[in-house]
């Protein structure tokens, strides 16, 4: 098995289209986490003189004191009680422009990164192009027909399969894992040096939610290449997995399964250890609500949001992955190969 | 009792399709003995290439049991397989690495040392283009490639669909000459080809197949039956004809020139020739050529498949 698993590391190494496919999986992600750290920066002292100076012109505009002028003669119409004490700093604090509106940031935080940023778009970016390397990877083989040569040097195909299949998931979890590292090792030394909250849990958590993302995304390469041995074809299965994309959501919703069922919740259960997912409530609840302040108990008929553990996450998509490596293993031992 | 390399029993191999069953091959009883090289012969869709693959594993026989050097296949073809070197059909390769790449990871794939892989490529003539990719290869040099992955494994036994197909004469000269010594060294060498003349000139056995059925098996000899007639050639065909007709024998005009004489005893011909003073220049025994064989063959098996289409249409 070992010379087999080399053999298909060298394949894989002298496949271009998996290398062009890698390299685009550490470009994107480098370019978010570049753009995630510019964007959360404070503004240098530099910028807020220069802020504060066009600010200053600004003000001594014409039209913005007429509009002041205006406001202290109807202060209804801008909003601003007639009875304060002092009527022109609130005008003027409605009407002329505030160093604030130009200087304001979100502060860096691996904490809303992982529950609401740029972290699952960085686990969803690297679970597509994986998915797609290990498509294209074994794809090469059926197309150019060098499946059936390989079998006249080892005829055991079960070997074939798993070798192919262990070295594209270990390559697409390596690579996932080292991307993923260095994208959250970046945020928190960024963090760090910004006196930002950057404790050694949220280093852990935030590299947990890394390495869940990378198994998740070396689950989608396993689940490409197996998808590929059943159809034969990279165009086929990349087909299948597009009409999936669009079809499964429009399907689970139309037949009325609960949002557990959406892909979308699973995954991010899975990269965020548990997640939340929205639900309708019956008309009753809302009746209910306005009737009185009674609490709605959590996860009860009335609570329009539903917890998705890890374990539900990994269930879902463990059980398709396995059906699909199964039915590949198997088409693969019995069907001839051309 | 001679070993048999290749040994197939009633082996039937359907194809479903969304027209209906097609059977490619019924009932196939093949033997291939030890040693030497064995002409695999049918028109094209007559299952020759479906036989080998499922010999190799590549398809699975609908029914029937297939013996690689006495052990059964498919079940035991893990066993046999590294004795196996085959080319079926076109060669197929991975078109963006190069050739030595390709032969690379095959030799790597079964443990053999790289050092085999420019032994292979220097016995077909491709050194120096090893490192070109296999997708600037033109047919003849596929062809060598494919060949050359067949000696990375030191076979026992060559399993060739068309080897010589795009080659240039000199090519195809070089090739039957290595099948024939690998015939002569021990490796038993099951040759697929559409040129008979090939065939003939390089096998010891032979086995004719049509429409997925065995038509004709043995040595290229017995297949075509020992020779009875001669063409005779005299200064005087006409003193020459009277002396054989004094002797018994009824010599009649040959189209190529010359007499044509049925015997069992070509001696016969010399001591009448001899004794009645003319001195024969050519005495040559005409027998039929493989092609001449084959095609009687196969046509007389269309003839009986399609009577026996019509027969069935008909009841």
């Amino acid at each position: 098995m070992i010379p087999l698993l080399r053999v298909e590391l060298t394949r894989l190494r002298w496949r271009r289209a998996v290398w062009l496919l890698l390299a685009v999986a550490v470009v994107v992600p480098t370019i978010i986490v570049i753009s995630a750290i510019l964007t959360s920066r404070p503004p240098s002292a530099e910028e807020l003189t220069r802020i504060e100076q066009m600010v200053a012109e600004e003000r001594e505009q014409p039209h913005v004191q007429q509009e002041l002028e205006s406001c202290v003669d109807d202060p209804d119409m801008y909003g601003v009680s007639p009875g304060v004490t002092d009527l022109e700093a609130e005008c003027a604090s409605m009407v002329e422009p505030q160093v604030e509106w130009y200087s304001s940031y979100e502060p860096l935080s691996l904490r809303d990164q992982m529950d609401f940023g740029e972290g699952v778009a960085v686990v969803t970016v690297l679970t597509l192009l994986l998915m797609l390397a290990g498509t294209t990877f074994i794809g090469h083989d059926w197309n150019s027909g060098s499946m059936s040569n390989q079998l006249l040097f080892e005829s055991r195909r079960g070997r074939i399969w798993a070798a192919k299949g262990l070295v594209v998931t270990l390559t697409a979890f390596v690579v996932a894992a080292v991307v993923s590292s260095a994208y959250w090792l970046l945020l928190w030394a960024v963090a760090r040096s910004r006196d930002l909250p950057s404790g050694t849990g949220l280093l852990v958590d935030s590299l947990q939610f890394g390495l869940r993302g990378a198994l998740f995304a070396a689950g989608a390469a396993l689940a490409g290449f197996a998808l590929t041995m059943l159809f034969r074809s990279t165009v086929a299965t990349i087909g299948v997995l597009f009409a999936l994309s669009v079809g499964a959501g429009v399907l689970i919703a139309v037949i009325g399964l609960s949002g557990s069922w959406q892909p979308g919740p699973n995954l991010e259960a899975i990269a965020k250890n548990g997640t939340t997912y929205w639900v309708e409530i019956p008309e009753h609840c809302y009746r209910q609500m306005e009737s009185g302040n009674e609490e709605v108990p959590p996860n009860s008929e009335c609570d329009d949001s539903r917890d998705l553990s890890l374990t539900q996450g990994a269930t879902y998509y463990g059980v398709l992955l396995l059906g699909s490596s199964v039915l590949s293993a198997v088409s693969f031992r019995r069907r001839d190969v051309p | 009792m001679t070993d048999l390399v290749i040994e197939t029993s009633g082996l039937r191999k359907e194809f479903r399709n969304r027209k209906g069953r097609r059977v490619a091959v019924q009932g196939l009883d093949l033997a291939v003995p030890a040693g030497g090289v064995h002409g695999f012969l049918g028109p094209n869709g007559s299952g020759k290439t479906t036989t080998i693959r499922m010999l190799l594993g590549l398809a699975r026989a609908t029914s029937g049991s297939m013996r690689l050097f006495g052990r059964p296949v498919p079940e035991a073809l893990p066993e046999v397989i590294g004795r196996v070197g085959a080319v079926v059909e076109s060669p197929k390769f991975s078109p963006n690495f190069t050739g030595r790449q390709n032969l690379l990871l095959l030799a790597r794939s079964i443990g053999a040392p790289d050092g085999r892989v420019d032994a292979a490529v220097q016995t077909v003539g491709l050194t120096g283009r090893d490192g070109d990719r296999y997708k600037s290869y033109s047919l003849g040099m596929k062809q060598r490639l494919a060949i050359a992955a067949t000696l990375l494994k030191d076979p026992r036994l060559l399993i060739l669909d068309e080897p010589t197909n795009g080659l240039d004469p000199a090519g195809i000269r070089e090739i039957r000459e290595t099948i024939r010594t690998l015939g002569e060294s021990g490796v038993t060498v099951l040759l697929s080809s559409h040129i008979l003349a090939e065939v003939q000139q390089v096998c010891t056995s032979a086995t004719i197949i049509g429409n997925g059925r065995l038509l004709a098996s043995g040595t290229v000899d017995d297949l075509l039956g020992s020779s009875t007639a001669y063409r005779v050639a005299v200064p005087d065909p006409v003193a020459g004809s009277a002396a054989l007709v004094a002797a018994g024998l009824t010599p009649v005009p040959d189209p190529a020139g010359g007499l044509r004489v049925e015997t069992e005893d070509p001696a016969a011909v010399t001591r009448a020739l001899a004794g009645a003073g003319i001195w024969l220049t050519e005495l040559t025994p005409l027998r039929p050529d493989l092609e001449t064989f084959f095609l009687q063959l196969t046509a007389a098996d269309n003839l009986a498949t399609s009577a026996d289409a019509t027969i069935g249409a008909g009841r």
